[in-house]
């Protein structure tokens, strides 16, 4: 995806400078200042919206056409000569000295107006649609939790299984045994969790994490929010291993006021699982996806 | 006459010195192991007992009384209509008046002294006689600051004592000793200024010179120890240590002013007083320069805001990493409130920080290209423009893509996450490490084609030096990135360390970079003075925007380090249990930090005018060199704005 998308850029800039060096030897004069501006951000408006798949939100489209339009303004105000060019047809339609001017005036006045009024109308009139959601996706855990009728304090806990073959505690060790074998008999202990871990995944999670663990299981998409993506960057491989298990062990209906009202639909897995069988199942995600939990050491 | 200006000397350093030594005298004892205090305390009852420090684990007897556990009784209210009635809206408002006030007289004289020094240091007697004037008018406007620094500190006393009288007290119990120093060297400080001020025009020759702008250093050391004083109460309430878990004091002061965000917090806040130094300055130079009548008033306003730009700008390029560690060391403290922060509930404040800072960059970038347009034979460098803007702008939309995007039900599942596959990428903090050092990168490359805007290079081994600069540059956005690529695949504590050789690219760009382009400008053909006074009007509009943007970032970081805090007053010590112990909407907080800004700059405006009724219309200084330093430089004019 990222490759077309800067494809299709250098073809944008391609078709520019070939439209501008065209227009240079048939009528001796390239694309004005303003209309450049007005070019590139419809280019920019266009590959945001249509190129870029899946479409990005609309309020992130706002965000970045309103940066690209005042970064037009800035590059096209930057130097006098470029400031003067790009005012100069705005103060022509303004003044209407030639009949073109005239005529241009006449239609700006008369479609501004219009699309005030349109715009207007569509904002004061009552919508139906879905509102946009800002929905906390990494509520702060408290400082402590009760599971099983044990107390964990979260900021110092540790997950009993991520140990090395001499059963020292280890971070990282998913990353030796990216490639082993699960299902291998002589598996060290680690692997050995992993697996089980992998048992109880599918055995209760992949129906909405997925088979892959990229949030795409069969009943994935009935739910909102969707549940979460782990191959994601940005989920368990930005969070305290304890986090995870936090969110395991309470579910949805374990989050804070600030997950509401978007809470998620997991369930507390407290009810249905050990704590370790919770620790082991955490042991799979991580190994699966080659990710580390964060840890401060 | 001679022995007479000796003794002038010794009695003006030995004063110094005295000055010095008898304020922090009363801070080193502090320091000490303080067992004596429970002693003291428990001496009736035998042994005292002992508590575990909350952050530093040690054992220490307990020498105070536990927080108290308030209830919403507790919390007084003014009984006024509305949001008003909230205590505290009120002390968040006049708390970020004297947090703004506080960083206007503590930034000021930082700037005053660092243009101080430089009249000293220039040898040209013109320019030196204009730095001097510079820092003379900005010490001057900081007195009135000072005053209103200190009526609004009355008032935030009086807040606190009036609707937060438990938690004031339960504060007040453990820094006692501290409260009392800060009250010394609030004294030693508005002494200090008011010498420093005064004896501006009677210390203006020779030794006594001297003597003046170490009085200049001495105000910025009672100014900054005041500071580190206030942020100690202030992390403490984040990160409490020197207590236990019931909030007793342990009698360790060490312990008590060490918490574990207190440095962290105060690098980040020298440095961001200087940057908002800059700025004010910056923005009252442009509002100066926009309303000059003469020639003469137009070119000093201009050249007075581009030295507070470049005063600002230069402040501003570690800011980030000082953020950077701040925000590090709040996640190793507690997970939740890095969450809390950088992915949670205040998640969203972050971005609206990376529009504004990215605001200043685009704004630094315009400025310095519309100061290029005073210069002749900037022309040629008019095409480099469209590559740093697309350059920036391309860093720029990595910088503000969120992680956790806004969106309707139906664009959350057709993404199928909240995370988007493309864009979601930019939305961790690999991504934003490589963008702000792409970003400051840029700054830097614009600013040595600043420097170079009216020189035509002629040392011989200019090509070679082009190409150390090209590759210094090359090198350093080619490391940048791929870290920044490389920072996915590794864990976050890794990840985090990644930084450092990010940041050491783009210092290496800025110092020897920097340091290179001037060796290379040695003897450089000028095609043109810098013409002071004709850069546009456009150009102060972004001065103002630097101004503007630094109040509204720290009313906006400002916020969101004190409400991580959530429902407690002392980090899971002491609750707050008033009625108004909950966290305001994102657009609530917005509007109060918005008003906050406007009423700073109405006051500023007054100091302003305050200033402007003494000093009435009088002649600005020359922006001509002496004829004898023209001779010298010409052909040479070899430090663009360094040495103009």
């Amino acid at each position: 995806m990222p490759i077309e998308l800067i494809l299709i850029e250098i073809l944008t800039l391609i078709l520019f400078l070939a439209g501008n060096y065209f227009l240079k030897k048939t009528f001796g004069r390239g694309v004005s200042r303003f209309f450049q501006g007005i070019l590139f951000v419809l280019a920019a408006y266009f590959i945001f919206k249509f190129v870029i798949f899946p479409p990005i939100p609309s309020a992130l489209l706002y965000t970045y056409m309103g940066l690209i339009c005042l970064v037009v303004f800035l590059l096209l105000s930057s130097t006098d000569s470029s400031w003067n060019e790009f005012q100069d047809p705005i103060i022509k339609t303004l003044e209407a000295r030639t009949p073109g001017f005239k005529t241009v005036r006449m239609i700006t006045f008369g479609v501004f107006p219009v699309l005030a009024g349109i715009g207007a109308y569509n904002f004061i009139k009552p919508n139906f649609q879905e509102p946009i959601e800002l929905r906390t996706v990494h509520p702060a855990p408290p400082g402590a939790i009760q599971v099983h009728g044990s107390n964990m304090v979260l900021q110092e806990a540790k997950s009993p299984f991520r140990v090395d073959e001499q059963g020292k505690y280890s971070e990282g060790i998913e990353n030796k045994y990216l490639k082993a074998n699960p299902f291998d008999e002589k598996a060290p202990p680690y692997m050995k969790y992993v697996r089980e871990g992998g048992e109880i995944f599918f055995q209760n999670c992949h129906f909405c994490h997925g088979d892959n663990l990229d949030a795409r299981g069969m009943f994935a998409f009935a739910f909102n929010p969707i549940p979460a993506n782990f191959t994601d960057p940005g989920t368990i491989a930005q969070l305290q291993e304890t986090f995870v298990f936090w969110r395991v062990a309470k579910g949805g209906i374990g989050l804070p006021r600030e997950g509401f009202p978007w809470a998620s639909a997991m369930p507390p897995w407290e009810k249905h699982l050990t704590t370790d069988e919770m620790w082991k199942v955490i042991e799979f995600e991580y190994w699966h996806t080659g990710y580390y939990p964060r840890t401060w050491d | 006459m001679k022995t007479l200006k000796k003794s002038k000397k010794y009695v003006s350093l030995a004063l110094l010195g005295m000055m010095f030594l008898s304020i922090f005298s009363f801070v080193l004892p502090l320091l000490q192991s303080t067992t004596a205090v429970a002693e003291d305390a428990a001496a009736p009852a035998g042994p005292p007992p002992t508590g575990k420090d909350v952050y530093y684990k040690t054992d220490g007897p307990v020498s105070g009384p536990p927080a108290p556990h308030l209830t919403a009784q507790d919390y007084p209210s003014t009984k006024l209509p509305g949001v008003f009635g909230e205590s505290r809206l009120l002390i968040w408002t006049v708390a970020q008046q004297h947090l703004f006030f506080g960083s206007f007289v503590l930034a000021v004289p930082i700037f005053c002294m660092v243009i101080e020094l430089v009249a000293l240091l220039v040898k040209d007697p013109v320019a030196s006689k204009r730095y001097d004037q510079l820092a003379y008018d900005f010490i001057k406007i900081s007195l009135t600051a000072y005053s209103v620094t200190a009526i609004l500190g009355g008032l935030l006393i009086f807040g606190f004592i009036t609707l937060y009288p438990g938690v004031f007290g339960y504060v007040a119990s453990l820094f006692r000793p501290f409260m009392h120093i800060y009250a010394l060297l609030f004294l030693a400080e508005s002494g200090t200024l008011y010498i420093y001020y005064y004896g501006w025009h009677s210390m203006e020759e020779g030794f006594l010179k001297w003597v003046h702008a170490t009085l200049g250093i001495l105000l910025n050391v009672f100014g900054t120890t005041l500071m580190m004083l206030a942020n100690s109460w202030l992390a403490f309430m984040m990160a409490p240590s020197g207590v236990d878990e019931k909030g007793q004091f342990l009698g360790n002061y060490a312990h008590l002013l060490h918490s574990a965000l207190w440095n962290p917090i105060n690098i980040h806040r020298i440095i961001g007083n200087m940057v908002f130094g800059g700025g004010i300055v910056a923005a009252y130079s442009a509002y100066k320069f926009l309303s000059a009548k003469t020639k003469e008033q137009k070119a000093y306003y201009d050249w007075m805001g581009y030295i507070a730009m470049f005063f600002a700008v230069g402040s501003l390029i570690p800011l980030p990493f000082a953020g950077y560690w701040l925000m590090r060391e709040v996640y190793a403290y507690r997970q939740q409130m890095g969450i809390t922060l950088m992915g949670g509930l205040l998640a969203w404040l972050f971005i609206l920080q990376a529009v504004l800072i990215g605001a200043l960059f685009f704004a630094v970038v315009y400025y310095l290209f519309n100061g290029m347009q005073r210069m002749k034979g900037a022309e040629r460098y008019d095409r480099v423009i469209k590559y740093v803007f697309f350059g920036m702008t391309v860093a720029f939309l990595v910088w503000l893509t969120p992680h956790t995007l806004v969106m309707k039900a139906s664009e959350l599942k057709a993404i199928g996450g909240q995370q988007h596959p493309v864009v979601g990428n930019f939305g961790v903090m690999s991504a934003k490490n490589g963008a702000v050092n792409t970003m400051l990168m840029i700054t830097i490359f614009a600013f040595i084609i600043y420097q170079r805007a009216n020189k035509i290079i002629t040392v011989k081994w200019a090509n070679l030096g082009n190409a150390l600069l090209f590759s210094m540059f090359g090198v350093a956005l080619f490391n940048n990135w791929w870290l920044a690529i490389y920072g996915y695949y590794i864990p976050a504590n890794v990840r985090v360390g990644l930084s450092v050789p990010q940041v050491a690219g783009t210092l290496t760009c800025l110092f020897a970079g920097t340091a290179l382009n001037l060796a290379m400008l040695k003897g450089a053909k000028s095609t043109g003075p810098i013409l002071w006074g004709t850069i546009s009007n456009r150009s102060q509009f972004a001065m103002f925007a630097l101004g503007v943007s630094f109040t509204w970032l720290m009313a906006l970081m400002g916020y969101i380090r004190s409400s991580v805090r959530l429902f407690w007053h002392a980090m899971e010590i002491m609750r707050d249990n008033s009625p108004w112990a909950f966290t305001h909407p994102i657009g609530f907080a917005s509007n109060v930090m918005s008003v906050n800004v406007v009423i700073f700059w109405i006051f500023s405006l007054f100091v302003f005018w305050l200033a402007e009724l003494s000093a009435g219309h009088r002649d600005v200084p020359s922006m001509e060199d002496s004829p004898a330093v023209k001779v010298k430089t010409t052909g040479g004019h070899a430090i663009a704005g360094a040495s103009e």
